[in-house]
C-alpha cells in the first residue's frame, strides 16, 4: 500500500499536469466557441446556419455511422466464431486480423487509390474503362478504408467481452430450454453488449474526427478537413472554434452516453468460471468454412497495405492502367531514407516520441500506483481523467494546443524572448506542443498497462516484503517494479509506436518543414508531383515494418493480454 | 527471544462495519495462540492489524512490551505466513528466504548459513534454486514458513496457512508448525476457521464473532465449558434445549424442560435464580446408551432412528418424547445400535457434569 501523504502528492502533481496539458486546451476550444468578451451562442448557431459547415458535419457523421456499422458487421461475426470454434490456423489468422492497426489508414489510402482508382489495378484486371469504384464524393472509399483500419478495435473488445461470459450463463439458458439463436440473442449478446458498445464508441469517435484519410482521398467536405483548412485563421476567426466545439460535444456526449448506459452494467461474473469456455474443435471442411471468413477479411484488410507495398516498389510512373507495376525497383526505399525531408522527419519523430515516452512512463506508473495501491478518495477520478483522451478526438486536442500557442505567442513577454517564442510558438518550434500532445493522447495506454500489471501483482507480495522489514522504496525497487516491468515496457512500446505514427496532431501542429514528423512528411511527399508519392509509399512501408516490430514486441511481453489495452 | 503480545481495546472499522470491535488479548511469551471464528468474524483483520497492514481506529498493540500501534509494518519485526503464501514469483526460493535478512543488513556469509538452515528445517533445501511457481502447494507453504522464521521475528503471524493444502498434508503440517514454534520459543498468532486445527495444536484460542471476542481459553476449556450459545454451537456439535431453573446449589442446578427435569452445571459464575430462562447444551458424544448409575439422574426414554454408521462411531438421531417430541443428535463410540429406515426404543442418560447451562 502507498502511504496516503505520498499518494496525495502524486495526485496533486498529476492533476496539475493534466490540467495544463489536457483540460486547458479543451477549455481553450470551448471558450473560443462560446466566448468573445461575453458568453454567446452566436458562433455555435452560425455553424448550423452555414450550409457548408452543416454539410461537413453531416458528412462526418455519415462517415462515422457508415464506418461503425461496417466495422461491426465485419468484427462481430468473426469475434463470435473465434470465441466458439478452434479451427486450423486460428492463432495466425486472428493475429493477422490485427495487422491493420500497424498502419494509419491514411497511408493505406495511398495504396488504396492506386488499386481502385479510375486508372488503377482493378480496372486493368477486369479490363474495364475508367470506372470510379470509390464512388461519387468518395464516401464509400473513406468508409471502407476507415472500417478496414478500425475493425480490430471492435474485434478485440468483442472477443474479450465474449470470453468474460461465464459458460454457466449459457448452460443455464440451455438447461431451461433456450438454445441456438434465441440463446445468443437473449443471453450471450446482452451480456457482451457493454464490450461491444465500448468498442463501437471508440470506432465512431475515431472515424468521426479522422483527418488523414479524407485528406488523402481528397474528400474535402467533411468537418475535420474544414477545420484543417481553417487553421491559418485561428487567431481571428471564431468559426473553426465553434466547429471543433460541435465535434467535441458530439464525441464526449457519445462517450458519456456509453458510460451511462453500460458503465454500471459491467456484469460481475461469479469469479472465474470453473469450466473454460467450450470452444469446439472443428477440422476438415467445417474447419475450412469457419476459417474462410477470417481469411477473406484479412485479405480485404491487407489490400491497402499491399497497394502501398507495390507502389513503394514500383519504378515511378510504371504503374498506370496495369494490374501490377511494370518495373520493380528498390530505389524508393533508399530514397525514403535518404531524401533530405525524410531523414529530418525520422529524427524529429524519434525525438518527439522518445520525449513523450519518458513523460508517459513517469506519469503513467505514478497514476497507476495511486489508482491501484492507495486508498485516497479521488483515485477513481484520476483513473477516469487519464482515460478521457481516448474519448476526445486528436483533432480537437490539436486545435486546442494551436489556440493556446497562438494566444501565448501574442503576449508581450513571449514576443520579447527568443527562448520563450521557440518554446510556445508552434510556428517557430512545435517540439513542446507535439511532445505534450503525443504524451496526453497516449497516456491511456500507459496507464492501462501499468494498472493491469499492478492488479495482477498481489498486494500481499508487497506486504510480505514490508513484513520482512523492507522500506516502501526498497519494496518498490526490489519487488514491485521487477514484477510489472513487462507491462510497463509493453505500454511504453505502444506509446512510442503510436506516437511515431500519430496523424492529426502532427499534421496540424508541425507547420515548418524542419519540424515535420514522419506522418506529415508522408502527406507532404504525397502531394508532390513526380516521385513524391512513391517515396511517400516507401516511407510508409518503413513505418509499417517499424510498427510491426514494436507491436510484436509488446504483444510477446504482454502475452495474450494485449487486447486489454485497447478496451475502454 | 520470547516476548508477550498484547492488544488493548482494538477497534477497526471499514465503512459502517466494525470488523474488530474492542478486542483485548494478552498472549503469553512463547504461546501458540489461535484466532478462530466463522468467515467475516474479523480474525484476519485482527491479524493484519498486528502485522501493521491495517491501522486500528482505536486501541493499541504492543509486542514485547513496546507499543507498536504507530510503527509501520516494515519496522514491526513480525514474521507473517500469508494465506496465499505471497512468495515473490521473480525470485528463487533461496532469494525469497534471504530477502528479510538482506533488509536487516546481515552479512552475506551469515545469510547463506541461516537460509540453508531455515530451508533444512522445512525440508526444502534441495529446492533452493527453484522458482515458486515450480513448487507444489505444500512446498510453497514450507518456503513461506521458512521465509517468516529465518529472520527470527519477535512473533510469528499465520493467516490460514494450511487452507490451500489437501487434508493429509494439512495434518502433517499442523504438527510440524507446532514443533517449529515450540523449538524456537516463538510467540505465534494463528488464524484459522478450521476448529480441528485449533483444538489440536493451540495452547490457547480466542473465538471471535462479528468482530467481538466471545471466549478465550485452552482448547479443552472452550470446548467443554462454552460460555455462550455461539461458542457452544461454533465449536463442535451440540444439542440445545431451553428450560427454566427450578433450584440450584454449588454450581449445579435443576432445570425444567419440555422433556422433564435436567440436572447440570453453570457455564460461568453468573448468578442465576429460580425462574430464570436458560439454554441447555448437551454434546452428542456425552449422551450414553449404557446402564445409568443408580441415582437415575438425567435418564430419558426415547426412540433411535436414522443412524449414520461410520465404523468407530455411529451418529444417531434420538427422539425423546414427553410433553413434546425433541430430537437430539447422539454419538455412540464402538456402536452397538445401528438403525436404518425404522425406529427402535432406547434408554439414554447424560452425566450431569456434561450438561451445560447457558444464560444467553
Amino acid at each position: 500500500m502507498m502511504s496516503r501523504a505520498m499518494a496525495r502528492w502524486v495526485f496533486a502533481i498529476v492533476s496539475v499536469l493534466l490540467g495544463v496539458a489536457f483540460v486547458w486546451p479543451l477549455f481553450s476550444v470551448i471558450a473560443g466557441g462560446f466566448y468573445d468578451g461575453e458568453f454567446t451562442l452566436k458562433y455555435l448557431c452560425a455553424v448550423f446556419r452555414n450550409p457548408i459547415y452543416v454539410e461537413g458535419l453531416r458528412n462526418s457523421i455519415m462517415l462515422a455511422i457508415g464506418t461503425t456499422v461496417l466495422a461491426s458487421l465485419v468484427s462481430l461475426p468473426l469475434a463470435w466464431l473465434a470465441n466458439r470454434f478452434d479451427f486450423p490456423g486460428k492463432s495466425i489468422l486472428t493475429a493477422l486480423l490485427l495487422v491493420p492497426m500497424i498502419l494509419p489508414p491514411f497511408v493505406g489510402a495511398i495504396g488504396f487509390q492506386q488499386l481502385l482508382g479510375q486508372y488503377g489495378a482493378l480496372n486493368a484486371l477486369l479490363g474495364l474503362g475508367p470506372v470510379d469504384w470509390l464512388g461519387k464524393g468518395r464516401y464509400l472509399g473513406v468508409i471502407l478504408l476507415q472500417a478496414l483500419a478500425l475493425y480490430p478495435i471492435m474485434f478485440l473488445n468483442t472477443t474479450a467481452a465474449l470470453a468474460n461470459i461465464d459458460p454457466a450463463m449459457e448452460e443455464a439458458a440451455e438447461n431451461l430450454g433456450c438454445s441456438g439463436l434465441r440463446k445468443f440473442l437473449r443471453v450471450t449478446l446482452p451480456l457482451a453488449m457493454p464490450g461491444i458498445f465500448a468498442g463501437s464508441t471508440i470506432v465512431f469517435i475515431w472515424s468521426f474526427t479522422e483527418l488523414g484519410t479524407p485528406l488523402i482521398m481528397n474528400f474535402g467536405r467533411c468537418a475535420s478537413v474544414q477545420v484543417y483548412d481553417a487553421l491559418k485563421e485561428i487567431g481571428s476567426n471564431p468559426f473553426p472554434y465553434a466547429l471543433v466545439l460541435v465535434m467535441l460535444l458530439v464525441s464526449v456526449s457519445l462517450y458519456a452516453a456509453a458510460k451511462l448506459l453500460f458503465g454500471k452494467k459491467v456484469y460481475a461474473m461469479q469469479g472465474k468460471a470453473s469450466v473454460a469456455t467450450a470452444s469446439r474443435r472443428v477440422c476438415g471442411l467445417p474447419g475450412l468454412l469457419v476459417a474462410l471468413p477470417f481469411a477473406v477479411v484479412v485479405c480485404l484488410a491487407l489490400t491497402p497495405h499491399v497497394g502501398v507495398v507495390l507502389l513503394s516498389a514500383s519504378e515511378p510512373g510504371s504503374w498506370y492502367q496495369t494490374v501490377v507495376p511494370e518495373i520493380f525497383t528498390t530505389v524508393n526505399y533508399v530514397d525514403a531514407l535518404g531524401h533530405d525531408m525524410t531523414v529530418g522527419s525520422i529524427r524529429n519523430s524519434l525525438l518527439f516520441s522518445s520525449l513523450a515516452l519518458v513523460v508517459n512512463l513517469i506519469l503513467g506508473v505514478a497514476i497507476a500506483f495511486v489508482v491501484v495501491r492507495s486508498d485516497i478518495r479521488w483515485r477513481g477520478l484520476l483513473d477516469a481523467v487519464a482515460m478521457i483522451p481516448l474519448a476526445v478526438p486528436g483533432l480537437v486536442m490539436a486545435f486546442g494546443y494551436l489556440s493556446i500557442s497562438a494566444r501565448m505567442s501574442n503576449t508581450g513577454i513571449v514576443r520579447e524572448s527568443e527562448f520563450l517564442t521557440s518554446l510556445v510558438d508552434v510556428r517557430t518550434n512545435p517540439t513542446l506542443f507535439l511532445v505534450v500532445a503525443y504524451a496526453v493522447r497516449r497516456l491511456p495506454y500507459m496507464v492501462r498497462s501499468a494498472v493491469a500489471g499492478l492488479q495482477q501483482t498481489s498486494v500481499t507480495l508487497e506486504e510480505a516484503a514490508a513484513n520482512m522489514g523492507s522500506t516502501p522504496m526498497t519494496t518498490l525497487r526490489r519487488i514491485t517494479m521487477p514484477l510489472i516491468t513487462a507491462n510497463v515496457i509493453a505500454g511504453g512500446l505502444l506509446v512510442f509506436a503510436f506516437s511515431m505514427l500519430e496523424v492529426s496532431d502532427s499534421l496540424m501542429l508541425a507547420q515548418q518543414a524542419d519540424f515535420y514528423p514522419i506522418t506529415k512528411t508522408i502527406y507532404e511527399l504525397f502531394q508532390l508531383l513526380g516521385t513524391g508519392r512513391y517515396i511517400a509509399a516507401a516511407l510508409g512501408v518503413w513505418a509499417m515494418v517499424f510498427l510491426a516490430v514494436t507491436i510484436l514486441g509488446a504483444s510477446i511481453l504482454l502475452g495474450r493480454k494485449m487486447g486489454a489495452i485497447f478496451r475502454v | 527471544m520470547t516476548v508477550p503480545l498484547r492488544c488493548d481495546r482494538l477497534t477497526k472499522t471499514f465503512g459502517a462495519t466494525r470488523a474488530v470491535d474492542q478486542v483485548t488479548l494478552d498472549i503469553e511469551p512463547g504461546e501458540l495462540f489461535f484466532l478462530l471464528g466463522p468467515s467475516g468474524c474479523g480474525k484476519t483483520t485482527l491479524l493484519r492489524c498486528i502485522a501493521g497492514f491495517y491501522h486500528p481506529d482505536s486501541g493499541s498493540i504492543s509486542i514485547g512490551g513496546r507499543d507498536v500501534t504507530q510503527v509501520p509494518a516494515h519496522q514491526r519485526d513480525t514474521g507473517m505466513v500469508f494465506q496465499s503464501y505471497a512468495l515473490w514469483p521473480h525470485l528463487t526460493v533461496q532469494q525469497n528466504v534471504a530477502f528479510g535478512l538482506e533488509m536487516r543488513k546481515i552479512s552475506r556469509a551469515e545469510i547463506r548459513d541461516r537460509v540453508n538452515r531455515a530451508l533444512e528445517t522445512v525440508h526444502m533445501i534441495e529446492k533452493m534454486d527453484s522458482r515458486p511457481n515450480e513448487l507444489s502447494g505444500g512446498q510453497q507453504q514450507r518456503v513461506a514458513l521458512a521465509r517468516a522464521l529465518v529472520v527470527r521475528p519477535q512473533c510469528l503471524l499465520l493467516d490460514e496457512p494450511l487452507s490451500n493444502l489437501d487434508a493429509k498434508l494439512r495434518l502433517e503440517m499442523r504438527t510440524e508448525i507446532r514443533r517449529i514454534c515450540k523449538e524456537a520459543g516463538l510467540t505465534a498468532v494463528y488464524v484459522t476457521h478450521d476448529q480441528k486445527e485449533a483444538l489440536s495444536i493451540a495452547d490457547r484460542l480466542a473465538i471471535l464473532n462479528a468482530g467481538t471476542l466471545q471466549q478465550v481459553g485452552t482448547p479443552r476449556d472452550v470446548y467443554s465449558h462454552p460460555q455462550s450459545r455461539f461458542v457452544a454451537s461454533f465449536i463442535g456439535e451440540t444439542n440445545f434445549i431451553s428450560g427454566t431453573i427450578r433450584e440450584g446449589d454449588g454450581g449445579f442446578a435443576v432445570c425444567e424442560t419440555l422433556i422433564g427435569p435436567i440436572r447440570g452445571r453453570f457455564a460461568n459464575d453468573s448468578i442465576v435464580r429460580a425462574g430464570d430462562a436458560v439454554t441447555i447444551s448437551v454434546r452428542p458424544e456425552t449422551i450414553r446408551f449404557d446402564e445409568p448409575p443408580s441415582e437415575r439422574v438425567n435418564v430419558f426414554q426415547g426412540t433411535v432412528h436414522d443412524s449414520v454408521y461410520l465404523g468407530e462411531v455411529a451418529q444417531h438421531e434420538v427422539t425423546v418424547a414427553s410433553q413434546q417430541e425433541v430430537t437430539w443428535k447422539a454419538f455412540e463410540l464402538n456402536p452397538r445400535i445401528v438403525v436404518r429406515d425404522r425406529a427402535e426404543p432406547v434408554q439414554i442418560w447424560i452425566p450431569m457434569e456434561d450438561v451445560v447451562f447457558l444464560t444467553d
